[in-house]
């Protein structure tokens, strides 16, 4: 893990360095006199080789400092910590409404394997991993905010937000008991959360479809099925646990999915979250707020990633590590 | 059991619907967040809108006119020769961190803006020295006479900030860090919140010196797609709504319930052709752009009726501007010069443009399309806000889509800073052209007090920018502000642009 | 029965892609590029059967021009990843070593960003073009084509023909060439069909995102991102060259999804 932690490191500083100008007058700004700016080169190191400023960065990094943002003129981790909940709250909402629906969805797929919920659902399927979300995103926004207004439109929450707990609206409103924030930003994730759903919400589907087909046709199955056991109970006890697994891995490996889709998502429903700010921060070249994003970025897919090898060791027994 | 929950659920979820506009809280939706809430650091207007009401200035503008009144001066005086300006303050105000208000104060104020020496610094360049002359009389001494230096005073540069900031001083910054995220002035307003990448919000100051605004809060929420910004203004969620596209407005004239303020405005869009460049540092070749455009379809089309053509560098309505030559639309001449200067075979250029203003990029499809037409490619490159004016400070570019308001109603606003050769990159001269004549004419002018010599000085002036083409002169438009018909008490002023009078608002539904 | 006529409805997306990128001067009723103000935003009519965007232009035409875009893209993600990625992996499994290690570390890094994530800050960093949007991508992707080719070069390493080979005398870039590649194409065949869905979306996202194709290419990612503007009142701007991703990233899955059960059925139970 640590080499790919300093290949990480060293891959963001590098592209945040290829890029040409200079920074330090970005930084001080426009009309800086040129003393301010050879003062803004020295505090950030600007004037030194490039090898050495990968190190001071690493040591920075390691002290726990991911510098400070161009743009914001923030320290990036404040940055970070301020928009990482709202991410977080859109994402984790996207991967339980595509567990939710997509097991169920997947399981009665199978189980009413070539009838018409099974083609509905394939045709689904192949749609929703083909969709470009951005272009769903919009469309949802149109009908149901434009044409419909029964949903919220762009944003968090209409009102004032509740009071700054986790950063997270739903979890905090819930502990305050603010219930008009609750449902204000309950009804402002349901688009977003959906559209970031939906192709790993197909995904899940496939895979809960096929894992629980090639389940409902082992020796063991067909010995429940035998002993006269009731088809739902065949189904549920037997069959989905062991159709889970392969599902696991799909869940997890979605994860990284979820962060990139939130990128568009984020940018559609002017989410302020951590992705939305990447963008910003990478179009307006504040390579401190890129190079720690990215960073952190990289440290929860890997973390994530290991999460679900761990957890994938435990749940199939099959595999030993 | 199951029905019951979810019968709280749905009222929870209709209780959240149910709850939007208190009538004391004014939504703006905004394209763009301020930068700084420091008034000595930005020269942006997405910042000066949250900043403008949280302080206050020696003398401020009258209404929607670019008359002044006092403002915390009560009185002044200049002398015969220009030179000195000598201001008498309100007694009585303290600025909202309880520091006293009084020429110390001032005193320190402009100590600040000098020392850190950023953008706003250059509006007051015109200032030698600054001089407490009792606790509340301050003396300005300027270099030399300057007609629009009293006007300098009302601009958002001249917001007066508190000594109280040094308190928060880190590493001899004068308080940039802490400055940047709070205010510190003695205005209606303070910045109370700001939730970066959602909403800025400002509260009524309800110690002010002065008459108390109207409203109790002003969230200033960010919403950066225009689209978006249209559809929360017509569902009422939020009030104003800025920076709409022309399309969008022409739209919302129709929807009830919506009102669009229109009014005329000296600001105008242009394109900086850089004249250090290859290709562009030959006038002919520059003349054979400002030939090639179709202005007739940018204006009838892209604008609809919502700008007219500039005419030069100094817009209509301004007591200096002269009717001087328009360019037509006439490709043939184009080629033919362009011949001339020996480039038959046509070469490359490139144009940005920022998302910020929408109407650019349709703009360059077009010009991509004109100059197309006379052998010239042109590359559009697309930047952020901050990105495209730091590549013009630095003249790296061929071309570049630009805007310019001016910050007093004197053409100095729009010939000094565009023509003078000091001033290359973003302080104005943003074509980072020079021709000594010119620099002769702009800086005459600065000094000339007679009027009808300033006068001849101005038309020279505006006849030499046509002819040397370092700009290509584009539309002049009209200001266009939707909002929902229960916002009240708006009053345009052309100098305050982007800058909504806050403390005179108020929402009758 | 049914699984085959998917394959064919992805089959005919893809040949209808093609045929319509190759013959789009002949089918295009316009010019994609040519700007008329006069006619701005109008609604599909029987003169613009897609109606025309903010410059006057055929949107029709510009769909038909954009598959053209698509396609290259297409071809030179795919291509020039399989060729660094095949020739990676060929090396890394083959020798072994320390070079297998730093092949392997390297890609790790590559893998260890959200793919999205990694293209965006890429192409940011080089500024917003499609040629650099095209190396994002490149950069991003051959981690897994040099993984799927250094598996298959382990597995068939220690074959008994490359052994007699070696012994016959053969240089080891001869039995690289000669024995081992051509063993390998097929699983990377397999898993360039399924990307090209996936290359289609990064690319329209990256350009919708604005690192992409910048005006006046007629990418579909990229009008929609601009029609996003006029989403409320010229639902056409969006709606068209969005179908047009849709259905091209439905045929690229479909047909994967074919290739897959024909030529590997033990991956069928995957994703």
């Amino acid at each position: 893990m640590i080499p790919t932690l300093f290949g990480v490191l060293l891959i963001t500083f590098l592209i945040s360095h290829v890029v040409p100008g200079d920074a330090a007058q970005l930084i001080a700004g426009p009309r800086a006199t040129p003393e301010i700016i050879q003062r803004i080169r020295e505090e950030y190191g600007l004037d030194k080789p490039l090898h050495i400023q990968f190190f001071m960065y690493i040591s920075q990094v390691l002290r726990g400092d991911l510098g400070k943002s161009i743009r914001t003129r923030r320290p990036v981790g404040a940055d970070i910590r301020a928009f990482f909940p709202a991410t977080f709250e859109l994402t984790t909402t996207a991967m339980l409404l595509a567990v939710l629906f997509g097991i169920p969805l997947g399981v009665i797929s199978a189980v009413y394997r070539d009838r018409w919920p099974d083609h509905l659902s394939r045709v689904f399927s192949v749609i929703g991993v083909s969709m470009p979300i951005f272009w769903l995103g919009l469309l949802l926004l149109f009908l149901f905010y434009i044409r419909l207004g029964i949903l919220p439109g762009p944003g968090r929450i209409s009102g004032d937000p509740p009071a700054h707990l986790t950063g997270l609206y739903l979890l905090d409103s819930l502990l305050t008991g603010n219930w008009r924030a609750l449902g204000d930003a309950a009804l402002h994730l349901v688009l977003p959360a959906f559209t970031l759903a939906f192709a790993v919400l197909a995904r899940i589907t496939r895979m809960t479809r096929s894992s629980m087909l090639e389940a409902l046709g082992q020796d063991y199955v067909r010995t429940a099925r035998a002993k006269g056991l009731m088809e739902r109970w065949v189904v549920t006890r037997h069959a989905l646990r062991n159709a889970l697994i392969p599902t696991l891995t799909v869940i997890g490996l979605s994860y990284g999915e979820l962060l990139g889709g939130a990128v568009a998502t984020e940018l559609i429903y002017a989410w302020p979250g951590m992705t939305h700010y990447v963008v910003g921060s990478m179009t307006s070249l504040d390579f401190p707020a890129v190079m720690g994003v990215t960073l952190v970025i990289a440290i929860i897919y890997i973390t994530v990633n290991l999460l679900v090898d761990l957890t994938y060791a435990l749940v199939d027994p099959r595999i030993r590590y | 059991m199951k029905r019951m929950w979810l019968l709280v659920g749905i009222g929870i979820l209709v209780l959240g619907v149910g709850s939007l506009g208190a009538d004391d809280v004014l939504v703006m939706g905004v394209t763009a967040e301020p930068e700084t809430l420091d008034p000595h650091v930005t020269v942006d207007n997405n910042s000066w809108r949250a900043i403008y009401y949280c302080y206050d200035r020696l003398v401020e503008y009258e209404g929607g006119t670019t008359k002044l009144r006092p403002g915390l001066a009560e009185s002044w005086e200049i002398s015969d020769d220009g030179l000195t300006y000598t201001f008498h303050l309100r007694k009585g105000i303290t600025f909202i961190d309880g520091t006293p208000f009084n020429a110390e104060a001032v005193k320190f104020n402009f100590e600040r803006l000098f020392a850190i020496g950023k953008g706003p610094a250059g509006t007051f360049e015109f200032i030698k020295s600054v001089e407490v002359v009792d606790e509340y009389t301050v003396k300005f001494t300027l270099h030399a006479p300057f007609a629009p230096a009293l006007s300098a005073f009302a601009t958002d540069q001249g917001c007066i900030v508190s000594p109280g900031v040094m308190e928060h001083e880190v590493n001899g910054d004068w308080g940039q860090d802490w400055l940047a995220e709070h205010t510190a002035g003695t205005g209606p307003f303070y910045a109370a919140e700001w939730i970066h990448g959602m909403r800025l919000v400002l509260k009524r100051n309800d110690n002010y010196w002065g008459e108390p605004a109207k409203l109790a809060q002003v969230e200033l929420r960010y919403v950066p797609e225009p689209e978006d910004l249209r559809m929360l203004l017509e569902k009422g969620e939020i009030d104003i709504a800025e920076k709409l596209t022309v399309d969008q407005i022409k739209s919302l004239k129709g929807v009830p319930g919506i009102r669009v303020f229109e009014g005329p405005s000296f600001s105008c869009h242009y394109i900086y052709l850089n004249c250090q460049r290859p290709y562009l540092n030959d006038v002919r070749v520059r003349r054979a752009i400002s030939y090639a455009i179709d202005y007739e379809g940018i204006v009838d089309y892209i604008w609809q009726g919502t700008a007219v053509r500039m005419e030069g560098p100094v817009p209509i309505g301004f007591a200096e501007h002269i009717p001087v030559y328009q360019y037509p639309y006439d490709p043939d001449r184009a080629r033919a010069l362009l011949k001339e200067a020996g480039y038959e075979k046509g070469f490359t250029l490139r144009l940005m443009h920022s998302p910020v203003v929408p109407e650019w990029r349709q703009m360059a499809i077009v010009v991509q399309q004109n100059l197309a037409d006379i052998g010239i490619k042109v590359q559009i490159e697309s930047y952020a806000w901050a990105t495209l004016r730091a590549k013009l400070d630095k003249g790296d570019f061929d071309m570049s889509f630009g805007y310019w308001t001016p910050d007093y109603a004197d053409a100095d606003m729009f010939t000094w800073f565009w023509f003078y050769s000091e001033n290359w990159g973003l302080p104005g001269n943003r074509a980072w052209y020079k021709n000594e004549v010119m620099d002769d004419l702009v800086t005459a002018q600065r000094v000339e007090t007679d009027p009808e010599k300033r006068q001849r000085l101005f038309e020279g002036i505006q006849w030499l920018a046509v002819s040397d083409a370092p700009y290509v002169y584009l539309v002049q438009t009209k200001y266009q502000l939707p909002m929902r018909e229960w916002v009240k008490g708006y009053v345009y002023n052309p100098m305050l642009l982007n800058m909504p009078n806050f403390p005179d608002i108020y929402i009758e539904r | 029965m049914w699984r085959s006529r998917l394959a064919v409805l992805g089959a005919a997306i893809v040949l209808a892609l093609v045929v319509v990128a190759i013959f789009a001067p002949w089918i295009a009723p316009y010019s994609p590029t040519r700007i008329n103000l006069r006619e701005r935003l109008q609604p599909p009519s029987g003169k613009h059967l897609f109606g025309t965007d903010d410059a006057g232009r055929d949107i029709l035409s510009r769909v038909i021009y954009g598959s053209r875009v698509t396609l290259r893209i297409c071809a030179l993600v795919v291509g020039l990843t399989l060729v660094i990625g095949t020739l990676l992996g060929l090396v890394s499994g083959f020798f072994g070593g320390w070079v297998d290690e730093l092949v392997m570390r390297v890609s790790d890094v590559f893998l260890a960003f959200p793919a999205l994530i990694l293209a965006m800050a890429i192409a940011a960093a080089l500024g917003p073009s499609l040629e650099n949007a095209i190396v994002a991508m490149v950069a991003i992707w051959w981690p897994r084509y040099a993984r799927v080719t250094r598996g298959q070069v382990l597995s068939i390493r220690e074959i008994d023909f490359v052994a007699a080979a070696r012994a016959a005398g053969a240089s080891s870039f001869r039995i690289m060439l000669r024995h081992i590649l051509p063993n390998c194409i097929s699983p990377v065949v397999v898993q360039a069909t399924l990307d090209l869905g996936e290359v289609v979306l990064t690319a329209a996202t990256l350009s919708f995102i604005g690192f992409g194709a910048q005006p006046p290419t007629p990418e579909w990612g990229a009008m929609v991102s601009v029609g996003r503007n006029f989403l409320r009142d010229y639902w056409w701007y969006t709606t068209f060259p969005g179908l047009a991703i849709l259905i091209t990233v439905m045929g690229f899955n479909l047909l994967g999804d074919a290739v897959r059960d024909i030529l590997d059925p033990r991956l069928r139970r995957g994703p």
